[in-house]
C-alpha cells in the first residue's frame, strides 16, 4: 500500500548566492485521507546543515491537491499529483507530491492508526485512561501495548454507549476527546481535525480490530539523527514508521517527543528541538507504537576554543574530543593535596592521616599518585568499604534475612573483594550460588529476591542496567521491552527453591524448572536473556547458569557497560549514563565513544575491576580540579571539572571520628569499629540516618540519599554526639591543647587532619583569632582548638569530597 | 487490661511497640527541605489562587478511634452494640455527641463532624498508607519496614510543602512528637521530607533535636564559630563549590537562620506560653502537641501533623477512651480550636482529625473494639469548613453510611482544594510513571463553607 518508489528526485536549486537547499523527504507520498507529513528544510552548503523550516516559504502547485502549513506540514485534500515549492531568502527547491486515496481511502487500522491518534492525544498515558484502574470507568492498556483490549473497551464496555456507528458525531468517544460533552482531561481532539476525522471514519466503517500484522510498524526512523545547534537554535525533526515489507509511512504528527536533557534542548510536540543557551548535549526520544528512536543534539559553546590538553591514556584523548567539540575547556589539574584526599575518600572511605598527608606532600617523585592508588587499592579498608557498597546494593538486609547471614554473606563479599576475585565471575557467583544462607556465601540473595518475578527486575537492574520492571505490567514506554522479555527473564529463575536449613537460615538448592507464561495471552515463553534467542539448558535444574552464562559473557550488550557506568559514576560523580542503573538505546552515555572504548578496555584486563580502576584514577580527567573556569561552569555532562560529591553517610561518620580522634561507639559493638566496617545496616544511627544511608530495600543506586538537607547541617552544627567528640578529654583537640605545639602548628594540625592540606597563609591567621582573644589558659586554649576544630567539620570542603 | 492498651508497652496489633516506632522513627528526619525546593514553592506560592487555609494542622490518632463512643453514638442501638457511653447536647441544636467529649461540646459550632467516611482497608499500616499518601501501599500490612514507611507516594504533608512552600522562619512540614509511618517524601525525595521534632512537647526538658547549641558551647562561643566558618568558608576551597555542594552551603545559612533566628527559635519553644494557655492545651503529649503546632502556623509552618496513639483498643475499648485517650483529645481539640478562633486563625487554618479506621459496632469478648475502616467520623475545622455542621449519616449500628460514603481520595482532594493546591497535578517517579496528587476522588462540597 505504501510504495517506497521515489517519484522523482528532489530538484535542488541554487538561489541568488548560490546556496541550495536540502529538502526531508524527498518527495512527498500521501496514502489516505488524515495522512499527513512533514517538510525538513536543510541548508545543503555546509557540512552542517542549518535547519530553515520555520524560515522558509511553502506553496504548493496545485492548492486542491495538497496544503501546506507555515511551519511545513503537509495534509491531502485530493487525489492527484503536483509539485511544493519551497523558498527561502537566498535558495529555492522543489518537490514533488502524490496523493492517492482519498476518494477512495484504505480502512482505517486500529492497531496503527487509532492506538496512535490515542497514544498522541494522551488518552493512554499512564496519568489517564492507561493506568491500571482507568479513569472513570473508561481503560485503555497503557500506551495501547495491548489494541485488543483497547478495542474491546472503546467497543463493547459501557454497554457499547463509547461508539455509535448509525451516527459517529455522537459517539461519546469522540464528544468527549473532542471536549463537546465535559472531559475530565479536556479536549484531546481538536474538532474537525483529522485526527477527529480519522476516528469518525473508523466508526463509520464498523469500528473494525484488524488482523495483528506487520502492518502497524516493525520500526521508525527519525531525521536527521543528529544535529548541532547554536544557542536558541532549532531542528524540526521528521519521523517515518517502517511496516514489515519495508515501505514507509510519514508519522511525524503521531510520534511522540521528548527530550532527556530540557536544560540544553528541549523538544514540542510538533517535533520542533529548540536549543537553550547551556551548552552540552541531549537525546530526542522519539517513540511511536512501541518503537523507539534517538536524535541527538549537540550544543557547542559560540567561542572558545583552546589547546588540547596532554593525554595520559585514551580516557583522556576521548574526554578532550568532547570537550574540542562543544569548546567547553577543563580546568587545570589539581594539586595534590586535592588529589590525595579525593582518592582516598573515593578508593578507601577514609581520610588520609596528617603524617600520610605529610609524607605525600613531600614526596617529590613524578610517579607519586599512581604509587598512591595502586596502593590504596590494597589496604584493608579498600575492601571494607567495597563490601559495605555492594552489600548496599545485592541488599544484604538484617531484618530479611537475620545477622548471621549478614555477616557471612557480607564477609564472602569482603573476600572477594581482598582476592580481586575478576567481576564477572563474581556476578557468576552470585547468581549461582547454592547451599546455606549461614554459610561464607552470597545464598541469602536468593533469600531476599523471594520469587522468579523479583529476581527478573533486580538482576535486570543490578547487572544489565536495564530496567525491566516496567514491563512486568506494559510494554516499556521508552523501551523495546515487553511482557514477553519479563517472563522469559523470570524464568531462568523458577528453579530456586528456599528450604529451611538445619541450624538455622534458609538453603538454596535447585528443583525442576519452568517456563512460565505470558500474563496477557497465556503462552508459555521460553526462558530467554534480554534481545536473545531462547536458552537452552543441560537439564532443567541447570537454569541459572544457563542465565549467568549469558548474563557476564563478554559480548553481552549490557553486563560491562553497566559495572563500567557504575564504577564511572563513583569516580566522577555522575555516570556516562544516569541514571547509573538505566540504560538503554533511548538513554545514550553522554560520550558513546568513551564508554565504548572502557568496555573494550574492562573487557582486555579481563573485569579486573582493580585494574580497570587504575586506568580510571590515573586519567588527567579524574585529576582535574573542582573549581569550574568560566567555559565549564555550566557543564555537567562532560567532565571538564571534578564535580562535589557528598561524602556517604559512613564516610562522613568515620571523618568525624578521625578528625576528633574519638572513634564512634555503635550499640553493642567493641569500641573501634568504624562505620564502613559495620554489616549490621539497621544498627540505629541518627546520624546515619540524617546523610542518608540506604536502606536495602532495593537493588537502586539511588536509595543512598545524596540530597543535601538542612537537617544534616543542624546535625553537624550541634548534634550533642559531635559537639562531645569534639570536647571528648582523649580526643585529638584536648590532646593538642596539652602538647607543647605552637599556635601556627595546632591550626595547621587540624587542617592536615580534616581537609588534608596545608592552611593558606590567610587561613593560618584567620585561625589564629581564638588564640589570640583568649588569654592563654589551658582552657582557653582548648576552647580555641575546639572552636577551629568545629568550624573546619562544618566547611564544606569537609563535608564534601571534591 | 488498660496498661495492656495504653501503658509503655502497649502495641498496635501489628506488633510495632510504640518505643520501637520511636526508635525507628530515626529515619523519619532523614532531611529537611532544599533550598532549590523552596524557591520553587516559594515561586509557585504566589499561584495559590483562591485558598482558603494558609496551613493545615492534621492529627492522626493513630490505631483508630472509636467513632460509636465518640462522635456517632446510637444509644438506639443494643447493648453489645452502643456501649456505656450516653450522647450529651451540644451547643448546636439538635447536634449530640458522646458524653466523653464534655469540651468539644461546646465548641461543635466552630467545626464540621464527617460520619460518612469509608474506606475498605481494614489495618493499620496500609489503611493509613492510603489515608496518608492516597495510594494503597505495595506491601502487605505487617509488612512495612522501618519509618517512614511510604517509600514511592509522598505523604500529603510532603505534597504541601512542595505545592505551597516556605512561608516565614520555620520548615513548611513539621512533624511533632515523633516521626509518623507514612508521613515521609516518597519519590519526592530528602527536599520534601518532614521536619520531624522526635521529643515530646509535654516533657519538662521538651527541646528540638539539633535546635539549640549545646549547652557546653557557650554562646559567645557559637558566635565565634560562625566567625570562624564564614572567615574559613570564604578563604578555603568551598568558596568554588559548585552543585549540590553549593546547595549544601544553602542549607547551612538556613541551619543558622534557624538556629540563630528568633522567631524560628521561639516559634518551638512552647515553654514560652503561658502556664494558663499551656493548661489550656493539657500538659499531655496531644495537648502540647496541638499548642506548639498553632505556634509553628503562626512562624509560618504550612503542615503539622500530629500523631497520637494508640487507639487500637481490642481490649478494655471503653475504659481505656473513657480515661486515657479521649480527655487529652477533646481538651486538645476544643482548645485548638477555640483558640485559633479567638486570634482570628481559624479560617485560614485548616485542622483534620481522624484516625486510619474506625472501630467494630459490636464489641467483642475483651470489652473491646476491632478495625472498622466502613465507617469512620472526621472533625475538620477551619480553612474554609464550615462552622456547626454534621455532614452524613451512618446506618442505625454506626456500621455504614447510609448517605454518599466519602472516601479517602474525596476527603483528600477536599484538603488539598482548601489549601489552594491543585489535586490534579502530576509528578513524574523516577521510572516516568505518572502521579496525580489525588487519583480520582471527589471534592466533598458539603463540608464547605
Amino acid at each position: 500500500m505504501f510504495a517506497a518508489v521515489l517519484l522523482s528526485a528532489p530538484i535542488l536549486a541554487a538561489g541568488d548566492s548560490g546556496a541550495s537547499l536540502r529538502i526531508l523527504p524527498e518527495a512527498v507520498q500521501l496514502t489516505s485521507p488524515e495522512a499527513s507529513d512533514q517538510l525538513v528544510v536543510l541548508s545543503a552548503h555546509d557540512e552542517r546543515p542549518a535547519d530553515l523550516t520555520r524560515r522558509a516559504a511553502f506553496e504548493a502547485a496545485d492548492p486542491r491537491i495538497v496544503a501546506v502549513s507555515a511551519t511545513g506540514r503537509v495534509v491531502p485534500l485530493a487525489d492527484g499529483r503536483t509539485t511544493i515549492a519551497v523558498r527561502t531568502q537566498s535558495a529555492q527547491a522543489q518537490i514533488a507530491v502524490e496523493v492517492r486515496g482519498v476518494a477512495l481511502p484504505p480502512p482505517v487500522s486500529f492497531r496503527r492508526d487509532i492506538t496512535a491518534v490515542l497514544s498522541k492525544a494522551g488518552c493512554n498515558a499512564g496519568g489517564c485512561h492507561g493506568k491500571a484502574e482507568g479513569q472513570n470507568g473508561f481503560k485503555l492498556s497503557v500506551f495501547g501495548y495491548d489494541p485488543a483490549f483497547d478495542h474491546q473497551a472503546i467497543v463493547s464496555q459501557g454497554r457499547g454507549r463509547r461508539v455509535f456507528p448509525a451516527a459517529p458525531d455522537i459517539s461519546l468517544l469522540l464528544l468527549k476527546a473532542t471536549g463537546r460533552v465535559p472531559h475530565g482531561g479536556g479536549q484531546k481532539i481538536e474538532p474537525d481535525s483529522r485526527w477527529h476525522r480519522l476516528v469518525r471514519r473508523w466508526i463509520a466503517e464498523g469500528m473494525l480490530l484488524d488482523a495483528e500484522s506487520g502492518d502497524a510498524a516493525v520500526r521508525i526512523a527519525v531525521e536527521p539523527t543528529e544535529v548541532r545547534l547554536a544557542a536558541h537554535g532549532e531542528q524540526q525533526l521528521r519521523v517515518v514508521a517502517f511496516d514489515a515489507a519495508g515501505n514507509a509511512r510519514p508519522v511525524t504528527a503521531e510520534a511522540d517527543f521528548r527530550s532527556n536533557g530540557d536544560a540544553i534542548a528541549g523538544v514540542s510536540r510538533d517535533g520542533l528541538v529548540k536549543a537553550t543557551e547551556v551548552p552540552g548535549e541531549a537525546a530526542i526520544l522519539v517513540r511511536y507504537l512501541g518503537h523507539v528512536a534517538v536524535c541527538r543534539v549537540v550544543r557547542p559553546r559560540e567561542s572558545g576554543d583552546f589547546p588540547r590538553p596532554p593525554e595520559r591514556n585514551f580516557i583522556d584523548r576521548l574526554a578532550w574530543d568532547k570537550l574540542v567539540e562543544l569548546r567547553i575547556a577543563p580546568s587545570e589539574m589539581a594539586d595534590d593535596a586535592t588529589f590525595l584526599r579525593r582518592a582516598f575518600l573515593d578508593t578507601i572511605g577514609t581520610l588520609p592521616t596528617p603524617d600520610e598527608a605529610r609524607r605525600f606532600l613531600s614526596d617529590t617523585a613524578p610517579d607519586k599518585r599512581r604509587r598512591l592508588v595502586a596502593a590504596l587499592l590494597e589496604r584493608p579498608e579498600f575492601a571494607d568499604y567495597w563490601a559495605q557498597q555492594w552489600s548496599d546494593l545485592l541488599q544484604v538486609d538484617r531484618d530479611i534475612v537475620g545477622s548471621q547471614a549478614t555477616v557471612a554473606m557480607t564477609r564472602w563479599i569482603r573476600e572477594q573483594i581482598v582476592a580481586n576475585v575478576p567481576y564477572d565471575r563474581f556476578v557468576r557467583d552470585v547468581l549461582t550460588v547454592q547451599g546455606s544462607t549461614l554459610a561464607e556465601s552470597p545464598a541469602a540473595f536468593y533469600q531476599v529476591q523471594s520469587d522468579p518475578q523479583k529476581l527478573a527486575r533486580s538482576v535486570s537492574q543490578l547487572f544489565l542496567g536495564v530496567r525491566i520492571e516496567c514491563a512486568q505490567c506494559h510494554h516499556h514506554p521508552f523501551e523495546r521491552w515487553d511482557q514477553k522479555d519479563y517472563v522469559a527473564l523470570a524464568g531462568f529463575f523458577t528453579t530456586v527453591e528456599r528450604k529451611p536449613s538445619f541450624g538455622g537460615g534458609v538453603k538454596i538448592v535447585d528443583v525442576e524448572g519452568k517456563d512460565l507464561a505470558h500474563p496477557r495471552t497465556g503462552a508459555i515463553v521460553p526462558a530467554a536473556g534480554l534481545a536473545a534467542a531462547p536458552a537452552s539448558f543441560r537439564s532443567q535444574t541447570d537454569r541459572r547458569r544457563a542465565f549467568a552464562e549469558w548474563a557476564t559473557s563478554a559480548d553481552n550488550p549490557f553486563f560491562a557497560r553497566t559495572i563500567v557506568n557504575r564504577l564511572w559514576a563513583h569516580y566522577f560523580g555522575r555516570g556516562l549514563v544516569e541514571p547509573v542503573d538505566d540504560l538503554r538505546a533511548t538513554n545514550p552515555a553522554s560520550n558513546e565513544p568513551l564508554m565504548q572504548a572502557l568496555v573494550e578496555h574492562l573487557v582486555a584486563v579481563k573485569f579486573d575491576l582493580r585494574a580497570f580502576t587504575k586506568t580510571l584514577l590515573d586519567s588527567q580527567l579524574y585529576q582535574l580540579d573542582a573549581a569550574a573556569n568560566d567555559a565549564n561552569r555550566l557543564d555537567e555532562q562532560n567532565y571538564s571539572h571534578a564535580v562535589w560529591k557528598p561524602l556517604p553517610a559512613e564516610v562522613l561518620l568515620d571523618a568525624v571520628s578521625q578528625v576528633t580522634g574519638v572513634s564512634e561507639e555503635f550499640n553493642g559493638w567493641p569500641r573501634g569499629y568504624r562505620a564502613i566496617q559495620v554489616w549490621d545496616n539497621k544498627l540505629p544511627s541518627h546520624f546515619l540516618d540524617t546523610f542518608g544511608r540506604p536502606t536495602r530495600q532495593t537493588v537502586c543506586a539511588c536509595e543512598r540519599g545524596v540530597e543535601p538537607s538542612m537537617a544534616q547541617a543542624l546535625h553537624l552544627m550541634n548534634a550533642e554526639a559531635t559537639v562531645s567528640k569534639i570536647q571528648h578529654r582523649d580526643g585529638r583537640a584536648a590532646e593538642l591543647a596539652r602538647s607543647d605545639l605552637r599556635p601556627e602548628s595546632v591550626v595547621e594540625e587540624l587542617y592536615l587532619a580534616s581537609l588534608s592540606r596545608y592552611p593558606s597563609d590567610a587561613d593560618r591567621q584567620a585561625m589564629l583569632e581564638p588564640f589570640a582573644v583568649t588569654a592563654m589558659s589551658v582552657e582557653g586554649r582548648r576552647a580555641a582548638i575546639e572552636d577551629v576544630m568545629w568550624t573546619l567539620l562544618n566547611t564544606k570542603e569537609f563535608v564534601f569530597n571534591h | 487490661m488498660f496498661d495492656k492498651t495504653f501503658g509503655v508497652d502497649s502495641r498496635f496489633c501489628d506488633r510495632i511497640t510504640r518505643r520501637r516506632m520511636l526508635r525507628i522513627g530515626g529515619t523519619g528526619v532523614l532531611g529537611s527541605l532544599s533550598l532549590p525546593g523552596l524557591l520553587h514553592l516559594q515561586a509557585t506560592a504566589a499561584t495559590e489562587q483562591a485558598a482558603k487555609a494558609k496551613a493545615c494542622i492534621f492529627i492522626m490518632l493513630e490505631g483508630g478511634p472509636s467513632h460509636i463512643d465518640m462522635w456517632d453514638l446510637k444509644p438506639e442501638a443494643p447493648s453489645e452494640i452502643r456501649g456505656p457511653f450516653k450522647p450529651i447536647s451540644t451547643v448546636v441544636p439538635g447536634t449530640q455527641i458522646g458524653e466523653i467529649l464534655p469540651l468539644c461540646a461546646k465548641v461543635v459550632d466552630k467545626f464540621t463532624i464527617l460520619r460518612s467516611h469509608s474506606h475498605a482497608d481494614n489495618a493499620h499500616q496500609t489503611g493509613r498508607h492510603w489515608v496518608m499518601t492516597g495510594y494503597p501501599p505495595n506491601f502487605p500490612d505487617g509488612q512495612a519496614r522501618g519509618v517512614p514507611f511510604n517509600e514511592l507516594y509522598p505523604s500529603l504533608g510532603s505534597i504541601v510543602a512542595r505545592e505551597l512552600g516556605e512561608r516565614g522562619s520555620v520548615p513548611p512540614y513539621i512533624e511533632v512528637p515523633e516521626p509518623m509511618g507514612p508521613g515521609g517524601p516518597g519519590f519526592y525525595g530528602a527536599k520534601y521530607a518532614p521536619f520531624t521534632i522526635n521529643n515530646d512537647p509535654a516533657q519538662p526538658d521538651f527541646e528540638v533535636r539539633d535546635l539549640n547549641v549545646p549547652e557546653s558551647v557557650a554562646e559567645d562561643r557559637f558566635a565565634r564559630r560562625r566567625r570562624l566558618l564564614e572567615r574559613a568558608e570564604a578563604l578555603g576551597e568551598s568558596a568554588k563549590a559548585t552543585g549540590k555542594a553549593k546547595t549544601m552551603a544553602s542549607y547551612y545559612e538556613k541551619a543558622v537562620d534557624l538556629v540563630t533566628s528568633p522567631e524560628a527559635r521561639k516559634a518551638f519553644d512552647v515553654r514560652g506560653e503561658s502556664a494558663a494557655v499551656r493548661e489550656r492545651y493539657g500538659l499531655t503529649s496531644i495537648g502540647q502537641s496541638a499548642l506548639l503546632a498553632r505556634r509553628l502556623v503562626e512562624a509560618g509552618c504550612r503542615f503539622i501533623g500530629i500523631s497520637h496513639g494508640s487507639w487500637d483498643t481490642h481490649t478494655d475499648n471503653f475504659a481505656s477512651h473513657e480515661k486515657a485517650l479521649v480527655p487529652p483529645t477533646d481538651r486538645a481539640l476544643s482548645t485548638l480550636v477555640s483558640d485559633l478562633d479567638e486570634r482570628g486563625m481559624l479560617d485560614e487554618t485548616l485542622i483534620v482529625m481522624m484516625g486510619e479506621m474506625g472501630r467494630t459496632p459490636r464489641i467483642n469478648k475483651d470489652a473491646g473494639r476491632d478495625h472498622w475502616s466502613q465507617c469512620q467520623t472526621v472533625i475538620l475545622a477551619g480553612g474554609g469548613i464550615k462552622r456547626g455542621a454534621v455532614v452524613g449519616a451512618s446506618d442505625k449500628t454506626a456500621s455504614i453510611p447510609v448517605t454518599q460514603p466519602y472516601g479517602v481520595q474525596d476527603l483528600l482532594r477536599t484538603i488539598f482544594h482548601l489549601l489552594g493546591v491543585d489535586a490534579d497535578k502530576v509528578y513524574h517517579t523516577p521510572l516516568g510513571r505518572p502521579v496525580p496528587i489525588v487519583n480520582g476522588g471527589k471534592r466533598i462540597d458539603e463540608v464547605l463553607a
